[in-house]
């Protein structure tokens, strides 16, 4: 403390005393002068000993070769950095198109492992039915497992239903809140479900007990598949009261909402025949012979 | 003259030898150029006034380039790098733009 003291005192007895100095150094000094920035960065853009320099007065001649060779490496810089830029432009491209190749890949090797889900939960059914036989136990489970399996998601569905449409409203862009959330999806499927829908599927994901509605990033996906607009929520239910419960339940009444006054897209339609695929993340977890 | 045939002589140097930067190096070369340039306009300026010095220059100019660079070298140790960078690029801007404005007036007296 006292050290910078006498220091600050002696630094500031050899700024008045010197009058040789040019009048900026001269001035008298604001309190905050050493942390005057911006200040100082525009009244004084120059170099200041170009002027202590000039008053001294050096032979011109001198150094005019170090000169040239400091221009030199100043335009080589110059050329160095816009080659390396204008060079690395196609690199990074590059390396994106490679990503996106990659995820397609990926994308188009889980299909390929989803078919082969397919055909095996297939080839499980003809082996369960080979192995329960045909007596009357047999028979009862066989109903038990045909009742089961369109509820659970296992197996691919007809039938009449109702087709909902939901988007983004046109000014999502400008306001994030005229967008479609993972809950507002969430909310859809458990209204259809509370109006009696018997298997829902959104953009072809078939929902099951264990599929999740959530949003990764930007996107909404179910399970863990990203959609792409607009939303196309299919559920086969009793044609006849499937549209009015849903209507009249909580999430019809969510849906009316964000439609009137967020301006989304809601459509709602009755359809005669929809086809829902399987859930293909639905497998046999667990097998047990059964009791005889 | 001497300087202006430099910097073309360099510019064609680099475009044709086209010297490849160390990896390390490559983050603070655009600062260094932001430096030099700032190095680049205060010279011309002084040029202008007629105060002009070549030791002033050569001094001005390396010491502006490895602090702009050594800025953003403990910038990047520290984890702040890309602001440090644009704080030496706001503050040299700053300087650049008034430099220049002074050359327009001394050149156009406009």
């Amino acid at each position: 403390m006292t050290v910078t003291y006498v220091r600050r005192r002696a630094h500031r007895s050899q700024a008045t005393t010197s009058t040789t100095s040019p009048p900026m150094r001269s001035r008298n000094r604001a309190p905050d002068a050493s942390m005057d920035l911006l200040n100082q960065i525009i009244r004084q853009p120059l170099d200041p000993d170009y002027a202590l320099a000039a008053a001294r007065g050096t032979d011109p001649a001198r150094g005019r070769w170090t000169l040239a060779v400091l221009a030199m490496i100043i335009g080589a810089l110059f050329s160095v950095a816009a080659l390396q830029t204008t060079r690395e432009a196609p690199a990074l491209q590059s390396e994106r198109t490679e990503l996106i190749s990659r995820v397609q890949a990926a994308e188009k090797e889980q299909d390929q492992l989803r078919g082969r889900v397919n055909l095996l939960t297939q080839e499980i059914a003809t082996l369960r039915a080979a192995a329960l036989g045909g007596d009357e136990a047999a028979r009862t489970m066989e109903a038990q497992i045909d009742t089961l399996d369109p509820v659970v998601g296992y197996v691919a569905v007809t039938g009449p239903g109702v087709l909902i449409v939901v988007d983004d409203s046109p000014s999502a862009a400008a306001d994030a809140r005229d967008r479609v959330l993972d809950i507002d999806l969430q909310v859809l499927a458990n209204g259809l479900w509370e109006a009696g829908a018997e298997a829902i599927s959104i953009n072809g994901h078939r929902l099951s007990s264990l599929t999740a509605i959530r949003s990764a990033g930007d996107a909404i996906t179910v399970d863990y598949r990203s959609l792409t607009r607009p939303y196309r929520v299919e559920a086969i239910g009793d044609p006849l009261t499937l549209q009015a419960r849903f209507v009249e339940s909580s999430a019809g009444a969510w849906w009316n909402d964000l439609a009137q006054n967020r301006r989304m897209r809601y459509e709602i339609s009755d359809v005669k025949q929809l086809d829902l695929a399987a859930d293909p993340g639905i497998v046999l977890r667990h097998a047990g012979r059964a009791a005889s | 003259m001497i300087p202006l045939v430099g910097l073309l002589a360099g510019i064609v140097l680099g475009i044709f030898v086209e010297p490849s930067i160390p990896q390390v190096l490559q983050p603070y070369l655009p600062i260094a150029i932001v430096a030099a340039m700032d190095a680049l306009f205060g010279a011309f300026r002084a040029y202008l006034e007629g105060t002009f010095t070549d030791r002033v220059f050569v001094v001005s100019f390396i010491s502006n380039v490895l602090i702009a660079a050594a800025i953003v070298y403990v910038g990047d140790q520290i984890g702040v790098g890309s602001q440090l960078a644009t704080a030496v690029v706001v503050v040299l801007g700053i300087r650049i733009f008034t430099n220049a404005a002074a050359i327009r007036r001394a050149l156009f007296h406009a």
